[in-house]
């Protein structure tokens, strides 16, 4: 998988870089529109990450002027403007997904995975999870830990469900809100810490092996 | 003030103002006065033509009766002498003095038959020479020697026995359109005299005030904002520019002064972390134990992410007191976002040794921006999390009250101090201390965000926030009131309670 990372910003440029390299992304990466413009229209790219604050032209226009000339490949647009109006006004101007700065690196890896996984054929939805000898059936909602059911609120559920489903990346708290209680909140209380807390007890308390592990900082990752 | 309009007077409004509409006024007396002369004067010109062409005919009549005999220009003159007695005298038999009368009887030739008048008969006689006795109408004559001109009258009498002239110098009413001319123009001079002092004076009074505006707009300063224009119970235009400046003063000190707070505390509560973070980041540095280093960024990128939120917050918070939230309200109800939003809560509730409960009256519909409202009721949650105290009871309950929906959050904690409720701001701006972002309470360890985004959120939706303290049971109470959405609801709100301990 290739990406195209297109900031201004040499800081953020160099680690973004940096960060979808270990992740196992071929990256280019450019600084400026026209060059970005030039690069992306070779179309060897899967997936562009956009900032829309671009030294020669702005990063709406550069997707516009992409979206114009055929290409199709998923856009992850990063900026520091935060109104819902503008967020809104990305997405309808060819952007795929929109976030805004200061973001975790886990959130935009999530978020470049799934900008991927939507744009490859879809494959057969999957009735049922596995990590470890935990295995949860989404028909059922039912989950079992090595054999033996664990009991399982609704919300406890999807929040496992969650983190199968991204099993192995961490998932920011950020992430979490969003996905499993449909919020875009900032929360300065360990409210999601609280949730985790609770499945974990009931996932991992008799298991040997823990599963679900806190990523100080930022988030959480579900392995084996 | 008084001393910069003096200085230069002649450079003022009021004086350029007064000049232009005096002489204007000017203008429009003189053509007054004028035509007033005019009419005047011809009036008194025509009493004296009246005289002169009826005794004229009279005259003429004796004349032309009278037999060519020896006694003929003794009669004629005798005639002539009571005609001019008639002018020579007032009503009441006093003399006029000036009034002047001649006579002239000429023959064909033309030569003077019969004279009756003043003695220098040749100098009348060479004066009336160019007059056509046809007109029949007084003329003008100027006789050398003579202050003013006579009117005269000339008529022919029977073919071949010449023409008779009658003289009148009407010296009283030549008097009496002078002085009337005087009168006028003494009086044309106090009226625009006066109109020019009383325009000046009331201009230069209004201007005065309208100096006093400029004087204090010039004297702001960004470092004094104090200065008011003083106002004396005037109600004028004037009055009114003062008061709206005043007003506008008001407005941008309030401004300048929340600004003033708003850096003060930005700058705490942002180089505070700022400064925790930097010295997690040099000691990692420096440490040889990798988990201590992991340890210590991690915590370093906590409060960083704690930090954008402050910004973040804080940004929507003086978006919305700027009038400037741009939301996308659609129909929600909103006993259902609170009930998801208690769904996230309550597990920390009970953690926290709380009971919360949560009443909600379906469907509650208002018109609501979902994730600003999300928010909000997150905030309020927070609230209660953090300042309620362990072991508080919280309840929540969503409803309709006299057509709003109200969202109301009671505890049995320690309530608001007593200073976080007095009312701060001014006019339709004021509200209770504890909703102004960065004022929060001695015990509490946040930024003084949180209510103050409920605030916002809750008027740029066209509601408001009551917080107090209860008054029997003790704790806080704060009190969300927003309109509800248009679309009505058949169905009799129903009742839902759920508490968790």
């Amino acid at each position: 998988m290739r990406l195209l990372v297109v900031e201004d910003d040499k800081t953020i440029r160099e680690f973004l870089t940096r960060a979808l390299a270990e992740s196992g992304f071929g990256v280019d990466a450019s600084a400026l529109g026209r060059e970005a413009e030039k690069l992306a229209l070779e179309g060897v790219h899967d997936a562009l990450i956009v900032d829309l604050t671009l030294p020669d032209m702005d990063g709406l226009e550069l997707i516009q002027r992409l979206r114009a000339q055929g290409v199709t490949s998923p856009v992850l647009i990063l900026s520091a403007r935060r109104s819902v109006d503008e967020r809104v006004l990305g997405l309808e101007r060819g952007g795929d997904d929109y976030m805004t700065k200061p973001f975790a690196v886990a959130e935009l890896l999530a978020r470049v995975r799934a900008l991927l996984r939507r744009s490859t054929p879809s494959q057969s939805e999957a009735t049922r999870l596995r990590v470890g000898d935990l295995e949860i059936d989404l028909i059922r909602r039912e989950a079992k830990r090595g054999g033996t059911e664990i009991q399982l609120t609704q919300q406890e559920f999807s929040l496992l469900e969650y983190l199968c489903r991204n099993a192995g990346r961490v998932v920011t708290r950020a992430m979490v809100l969003d996905h499993v209680w449909k919020m875009r909140i900032d929360t300065s209380t360990n409210i999601v810490d609280v949730h985790i807390h609770r499945l974990r007890n009931k996932v991992d308390r008799d298991a040997h092996q823990p599963l679900i592990r806190t990523i100080r900082g930022v988030g959480y990752v579900l392995k084996d | 003030m008084f001393s910069r309009i003096r200085g230069s007077f002649y450079r003022t409004s009021a004086w350029r103002l007064a000049l232009r509409s005096t002489l204007v006024f000017a203008a429009g007396c003189a053509v007054i006065f004028l035509a007033m002369y005019i009419v005047v004067a011809r009036a008194v010109q025509e009493r004296s033509d009246s005289w002169l062409i009826g005794e004229s005919e009279t005259l003429k009549q004796v004349a032309v009766t009278t037999p060519r005999d020896a006694l003929y220009d003794r009669i004629v003159e005798e005639v002539a002498e009571l005609a001019s007695q008639e002018v020579s005298y007032d009503g009441s038999g006093h003399p006029i003095k000036g009034n002047t009368v001649f006579f002239a009887e000429t023959d064909s030739s033309p030569h003077q038959t019969v004279w009756v008048g003043p003695q220098d008969s040749g100098k009348f006689l060479a004066a009336l020479h160019g007059i056509s006795p046809e007109r029949g109408a007084p003329v003008s004559v100027r006789v050398p020697g003579w202050s003013a001109p006579f009117r005269v009258v000339a008529v022919s009498m029977r073919p071949g026995q010449g023409h008779i002239y009658l003289g009148l110098l009407d010296a009283s009413a030549a008097a009496l359109m002078r002085r009337l001319l005087v009168r006028f123009a003494l009086g044309w001079l106090l009226m625009v005299g006066l109109g020019f002092f009383v325009t000046l004076m009331g201009l230069r009074r209004m201007l005065r005030r309208v100096d006093a505006i400029t004087g204090t707009a010039a004297s702001i300063r960004s470092d004094d904002l104090s200065t008011r224009v003083p106002l004396k119970g005037q109600r004028d235009e004037v009055a009114r520019l003062a008061q709206t400046l005043n007003n506008m003063l008001d407005r941008i000190s309030s401004t300048v002064n929340q600004l003033r707070t708003l850096t003060d505390s930005m700058a705490h509560d942002l180089k505070s972390p700022i400064t925790s973070v930097r010295g997690r980041l040099e000691i990692a540095l420096s440490t040889e134990d990798r988990n201590q280093c992991a340890e210590l960024v991690a915590g370093g990128i906590e409060q960083l992410d704690r930090l954008s939120e402050v910004i973040t917050t804080s940004l929507d918070v003086a978006e919305a007191d700027g009038g400037a939230l741009r939301l996308r309200p659609q129909t929600v109800d909103l006993s259902e976002l609170a009930g998801r939003v208690a769904e996230l809560y309550s597990p920390a509730f009970g953690d926290n040794r709380q009971s919360f409960t949560i009443e909600a009256a379906r469907p509650v519909l208002v018109q609501m921006d979902v994730p600003l409202g999300t928010r909000m009721l997150s905030n309020l949650m927070e609230n209660e999390l953090h300042y309620a105290g362990a072991g508080a009871e919280v309840s929540v309950e969503i409803g309709i009250v006299q057509n709003l929906a109200v969202i109301r959050v009671e505890d049995n904690g320690p309530g608001f101090a007593a200073e976080l409720l007095e009312s701060a701001g001014d006019g339709a701006a004021a509200m209770a201390r504890v909703f102004h972002r960065f004022v929060k309470g001695n015990g509490s360890h946040g930024h003084g965000l949180g209510l103050a985004f409920v605030n916002a959120v809750a008027v740029a939706h066209g509601g408001r926030v009551v917080a107090r303290n209860r008054k029997h049971a003790g704790g806080a109470e704060i009190l969300v009131e927003l309109p509800l959405s248009g679309a009505k609801t058949d169905q009799p709100p129903t009742s839902t309670r759920e508490a968790v301990s």
